[in-house]
């Protein structure tokens, strides 16, 4: 496929040089209706050369590409052309006629379909096939005008038209001028149809096209319309001004060029916003080198009269003017040409400027950049991923974990800030107008992307710390319970055994027996152990409290130095939470009874709001400081490790209330 | 008197069985959980069944709920319930019925009391543990009835809550049955509570007051 299309594009090479031969020789004297003579012929060679160029560069790197291969053939056909009219107009002028194969050669120069294959190539654009197979019969129709041409050429009989009339058409059907003319009027209009059912179906891809097929799209049929309404314009001015017959047509030869350049960029460029890129600096920087030209002569101008032309002082401000004028101008320019040229991408870095400056003047949250993202780029399915360090994953705006490679076919693009990897943003390319806009919107809101990506990070360690400390808790009130089981079924009861083997001991040995004494005393012993194993398992953790916080607390004040009045509600809590609860009414007791001196203390535990609130008052001295003394700290480490919080009001004289708050779910 | 022992841990188990049988009852059969029980009781019918709160499989409250399916299959049969520590929950309800004992595990150490204790379930009366009479009796609140009460009063009142009869009472504390009488008075007529021989409902008018008592601190 390859040396086959290299071969035909050196065909076209060697061509389209004997054509510039022949062309240079010219035939000698200026001849009437000369259309491709002279610059005319240069331009049409050059558009040989760039469809043959494009065509084969298309084929070569996406092999059986219909418009490449259409290019080729086209690039070949121009050459063919161009060749057999300049060799023509030599043989016929310069050398009066005295050259071989000089009909064969006229003839050969018509019959050439290059007005067809154009309309087939805007069909096959930009995939290389037809839109759908209902396209068909424009194909059909253009390979139909195709082959009328070449009949009707060849088939014509009598004199070539000016300036080739000398000649005549040896092969020439005799009185078949006139069909023959109206064939090749019917391949005209059959070719106009093609031409505008391609023109067509282009606009009807572009209905259909997102992302960067749309660019394509919108690229090819913006050059088409330009190069089609020059066509209209240097056709229509034939009519006002016959006069400058060759310089017109190599006008049209040249703005045709445009077409096969344009084509071949839109097809071999994956992206196309670059092309955006270079208009918009052309733009830009031409005006400013204008601009200031202008502003250099003017002032040169202006201080040379004044002190006389050529003077250093006067070169030297007007180059320090230019020097002055040249950044904030170029700001200003390029400012404009955006606002004119790229509206979207205008506003969408204005609205990300504007937003920066809200996450800095703290009425924005910097988590506020997807959603950001979402409006200015058109696409509802963006999504953030922040890569936490430290092989901490990928999470999302708030945080959570997410998966880093989601099975959509959303496209990922990394986000870098200062060479270091932020995370991506996971967008979806045919929802975007302007894919280029997306790296400079993101490079652009780098900085709220930065903060809301530590923020996540913090806020996934503190959910880290907190949970480890929920887990902490829960395995030492597990541990406790464990211990406090253990001591209670299993030390406890052997006591009690060895106890029961001492008395059973002592009925053996009858009343008489001395030993018994020694067996009373040992037996007070193990009752005394057996008292101190309950306290301390109470200690550990009260086993009241598997039946709920309220029996556990009733029991708590029992055994406390003072009245408590409990007002505990009867629900049931997860195991932490009435834990959590039961250390925080036994701590502040303790307190009441040591520091607070407390006559009276009330107890209450009720659900309120989602949570269970534990408040211990005391009618005591007061002037509790809290964070003095291990338990406080202690407690409120508990407390929190359920999310919980834990206060203190203690004015002093006013007596204590210690209140904590358990969030325990609905 | 005829025992039936329900008690997971093989040595107490036997030590409790010893201890029945050295205070010259029959122990008609021990088993080591719960399962079944309603038909030994059935078939044996002892007059006292007494068993551990703790048991196989949870080990949480398969004694309590075995203690009130007995009750309620055989009123007359006593049951006693021992506890390494008290839970009060599981006692209120079954104290009422009668024939009903909640002691620490402990206490049978101190064989004597222990066997009057279950003997007086086994024939209808009740035996709370010091422990749960202390903590219905702990701390009277400056104005209400109990702080009228003397010292030796409110020894008495805990040891009628625990279900003693005032012959028992008296040789607890070593005094005459006539002195523990005229306290007894005294303690009900203070606390507004109706004399009454029978000391089962005495216990429960003594625990109805206490529990109110608590309740209003």
């Amino acid at each position: 496929m390859r040396p086959a299309v290299t071969l035909l594009w050196l065909l076209t090479v060697a061509v389209a040089s004997a054509a510039a031969v022949f062309l240079v020789l010219g035939p000698g004297r200026p001849l009437p209706e000369d259309l491709f003579g002279g610059i005319s012929g240069a331009a049409w060679l050059m558009l040989a050369l760039a469809y043959a160029t494009v065509g084969a560069l298309i084929v070569s790197r996406l092999p059986g590409h219909g418009v490449g291969w259409v290019f080729t053939a086209l690039g070949l056909l121009i050459a063919l052309n161009g060749l057999s009219y300049s060799y023509a107009t030599w043989g016929l002028y310069a050398r009066g006629g005295d050259v071989p194969g000089l009909s064969a050669a006229v003839l050969g120069g018509l019959a050439l379909p290059i007005a067809p294959l154009m309309a087939l190539s805007l069909l096959l654009f930009p995939d290389g096939r037809l839109p759908s197979r209902r396209w068909r019969p424009v194909a059909v129709m253009s390979a139909v005008a195709s082959l009328g041409f070449v009949v009707a050429a060849v088939l014509r009989p009598g004199p070539f038209d000016v300036p080739l009339d000398p000649v005549s058409n040896p092969l020439g059907v005799p009185g078949a001028r006139a069909v023959m003319d109206a064939l090749n009027g019917a391949c005209w209009v059959l070719t106009c149809v093609a031409l505008g059912l391609g023109v067509r179906a282009l606009a009807l891809r572009l209905r259909g096209a997102r992302g960067g097929e749309r660019q394509r799209l919108k690229w090819v049929l913006t050059v088409s319309t330009v190069v089609g309404a020059g066509t209209v314009v240097l056709m229509g001015s034939w009519f006002l001004w016959p006069e400058n017959v060759q310089w017109r047509m190599a006008l049209l030869g040249g703005l045709f060029i445009a077409f096969p350049l344009a084509t071949g960029i839109a097809i071999l460029r994956h992206r196309l916003y670059d092309i955006d890129v270079v208009i918009n600096r052309a733009l830009v920087y031409g005006t400013l080198t204008m601009l200031l030209g202008a502003t250099y002569a003017a002032i040169a101008l202006l201080l040379g009269v004044a002190l006389g032309s050529g003077s250093a002082p006067a070169t030297g401000a007007a180059t320090l003017a230019v020097a002055v004028a040249f950044r904030p101008l170029r700001a200003r320019l390029q400012d404009e040409v955006d606002r004119r040229l790229h509206r979207a991408g205008y506003d969408a870095l204005h609205r990300v400027a504007a937003y920066l400056e809200e996450v800095r003047a703290g009425t924005a949250a910097p988590e506020g950049v997807e959603r950001l993202l979402r409006d200015v780029l058109g696409d509802a399915r963006l999504e953030l991923r922040f890569l936490l360090p430290e092989g901490g994953g990928y999470v999302d705006v708030r945080g959570t974990p997410a998966v880093d490679a989601p099975s959509d076919a959303r496209e990922q693009t990394p986000i870098e800030r200062a060479g270091t990897r932020l995370g991506m943003v996971l967008h979806d390319p045919a929802a975007q107008e302007r894919p280029d806009l997306l790296p400079r919107v993101v490079a652009a809101a780098g900085l709220a992307m930065e903060i809301a990506r530590l923020r996540a990070e913090l806020r996934r360690q503190l959910d880290e710390v907190a949970a480890s400390r929920a887990r902490i808790v829960a395995a030492g009130d597990a541990e406790r319970q464990r211990i406090e089981r253990n001591l209670h079924d299993g030390a406890q009861q052997r006591l009690v055994s060895i106890g029961l083997a001492l008395r059973h001991a002592q009925h053996e040995l009858g009343p008489e027996a001395a030993v018994r004494q020694t067996l009373e005393g040992a037996l007070t012993e193990i009752g005394d152990a057996i008292g101190e194993l309950r306290e301390l398992a109470r200690g550990l953790r009260p086993p009241q409290l598997d039946d709920g916080l309220a029996p556990a607390l009733q029991e708590l004040a029992s055994r406390a130095a003072m009245p408590v009045a409990v007002d505990a509600t009867a629900e049931r809590f997860p195991d932490g939470v009435e834990t959590a609860a039961y250390f925080v009414a036994c701590e502040a007791l303790t307190n009441a009874t040591k520091h607070a001196h407390a006559s009276r203390v009330s107890l209450s535990a009720q659900r309120r709001n989602g949570s269970l609130v534990i408040c211990v008052a005391d009618d005591g001295v007061g002037g509790a400081a809290p964070g003095n003394g291990t338990g406080l700290s202690g407690l409120r480490d508990r407390v929190g490790a359920h999310g919980g919080t834990l206060r203190i009001e203690s004015e002093r004289g006013a007596g204590t209330r210690l209140i904590a708050e358990l969030p325990c779910g609905s | 008197m005829r025992v039936v022992i329900v008690e997971d841990q093989v040595l107490l188990r036997a030590g409790l069985k010893r201890l029945f049988a050295d205070g010259g009852h029959e122990v008609v059969a021990s088993q080591d959980d719960a399962s079944h029980l309603l038909a030994t009781v059935a078939g044996d019918r002892p007059d006292l069944v007494v068993l551990d709160i703790r048991m196989p499989p949870t080990f949480t409250d398969e004694g309590a709920r075995a203690a009130k399916a007995i009750k309620d299959a055989h009123p007359d049969v006593g049951v006693l319930m021992l506890s390494q520590h008290i839970e009060t929950s599981h006692v209120v309800d079954l104290v009422r019925l009668g024939g009903f004992g909640y002691l620490l595990k402990d206490r049978v150490l101190a064989v004597q009391e222990f066997l009057a204790a279950a003997d007086r379930v086994a024939r209808g009366g009740s035996a709370l543990d010091p422990e749960v009479i202390g903590q219905l009796v702990a701390r009277p609140s400056a104005d209400g009835p109990l702080a009228e009460l003397s010292e030796r009063e409110r020894e008495i009142l805990k040891l009628m809550a625990e279900g003693l009869t005032n012959t028992a009472i008296a040789k607890r504390l070593f005094v005459s049955e006539r002195t523990v009488e005229t306290h007894v008075r005294h303690v009900l007529s203070k606390l507004d509570i109706a004399q009454s021989e029978d000391g089962h409902r005495r216990v429960l008018a003594v625990l109805a007051h206490l529990s109110a008592a608590r309740d209003q601190r």
